[in-house]
């Protein structure tokens, strides 16, 4: 990788992935968050209603393989930038004294990565999405990884404002 | 099995996949808690030591994350593929409501083991 840093510097690179896996959290969030919904409400008309109706009118089985590879893709980029972040964005935010903004960070990496390791289920249970004995889990299990996803962005966009890479 | 007796664990698959669920999310808070990673990542000089390693005087941080991240994945897996391995009216008995209730049940622990961070 090193020949790209003969073109632009070093932080602009460590920018760029930010921005990269931030992007791919903002999709994981939308796919999530219409699946989710669709799971919590299932509107009882298609096509017509307002914007709520239609917002959870989705299709929940067409995100699952999305959400999969957004949510491998997110946590990729998130491990990749983790190392600098250690270094360059955690330590000064340590020196000020900003201990429960980095406990909220923490606390994300531990839900996004329990997230990730129940996927392979996930996938199952939206592949089977037409047996009635998988409703349940798939249902709640799709609320908490929408819950997690919401938590992690949420706090990766408080943090970035604390600090973000490039400063 | 036909699809009206079906449960999402039924399959050696689906057994494989919320075994490894629960498992890595259980294995991951022991890590996380025990200090038990299976490597230690040193950032700033991009050292790499088996186990649990403290940060090196004047070489910058120790990063665990990622040793915890493949301890949890190496037991989860053989938690895993051992569920697979049962006859298929066992498997079909493990309760699939574990895949969201793990994840809630481990919250607190988790707000609990970052203890350091909660200051006043």
């Amino acid at each position: 990788m090193d020949f790209i840093l003969d073109y632009i510097s070093v932080n602009t690179f460590w920018t760029i992935l930010f921005m990269v896996h931030a992007l791919l959290a903002v999709a994981l969030l939308g796919a999530l968050t219409h699946q989710a919904a669709a799971v919590l409400s299932r509107p009882r008309t298609s096509a017509a209603g307002g914007f709520i109706t239609r917002f959870r009118s989705v299709s929940g089985p067409s995100y699952a393989a999305a959400v999969c590879v957004l949510w491998v893709l997110t946590f990729i980029f998130g491990g990749w930038i983790y190392a600098k972040y250690r270094i360059y964005v955690r330590i000064p935010i340590e020196q000020e004294g900003f201990y429960k903004t980095l406990g909220a960070f923490e606390l994300k990496e531990h839900f996004t990565t329990i997230g990730l390791g129940f996927l392979p289920f996930y996938w199952h249970l939206w592949k089977n999405a037409r047996n009635a004995a998988f409703d349940s889990a798939r249902k709640w299990l799709t609320v908490v990884l929408a819950g997690i996803c919401w938590y992690a962005f949420l706090t990766g966009h408080i943090l970035n404002n604390v600090r973000g890479f490039g400063l | 099995m036909n699809a009206a007796t079906e449960t999402p664990a039924s399959s050696r698959f689906g057994a494989f996949a919320l075994v490894f669920g629960i498992c890595f999310a259980i294995l991951y808070v022991i890590c996380d808690m025990a200090a038990l990673p299976l490597f230690t990542y040193h950032p700033g000089t991009d050292r790499i030591d088996f186990g649990y390693a403290p940060a090196r005087r004047d070489e910058g941080p120790a990063m665990y994350w990622y040793g915890w991240l493949a301890s949890s994945a190496l037991g989860a897996s053989l938690f895993g593929i051992l569920a697979a391995l049962l006859p298929e009216k066992v498997r079909g008995k493990i309760p699939s409501a574990l895949a969201w209730i793990v994840p809630v049940v481990l919250l607190p622990v988790l707000i609990y083991s970052l203890k350091f961070y909660w200051r006043w």
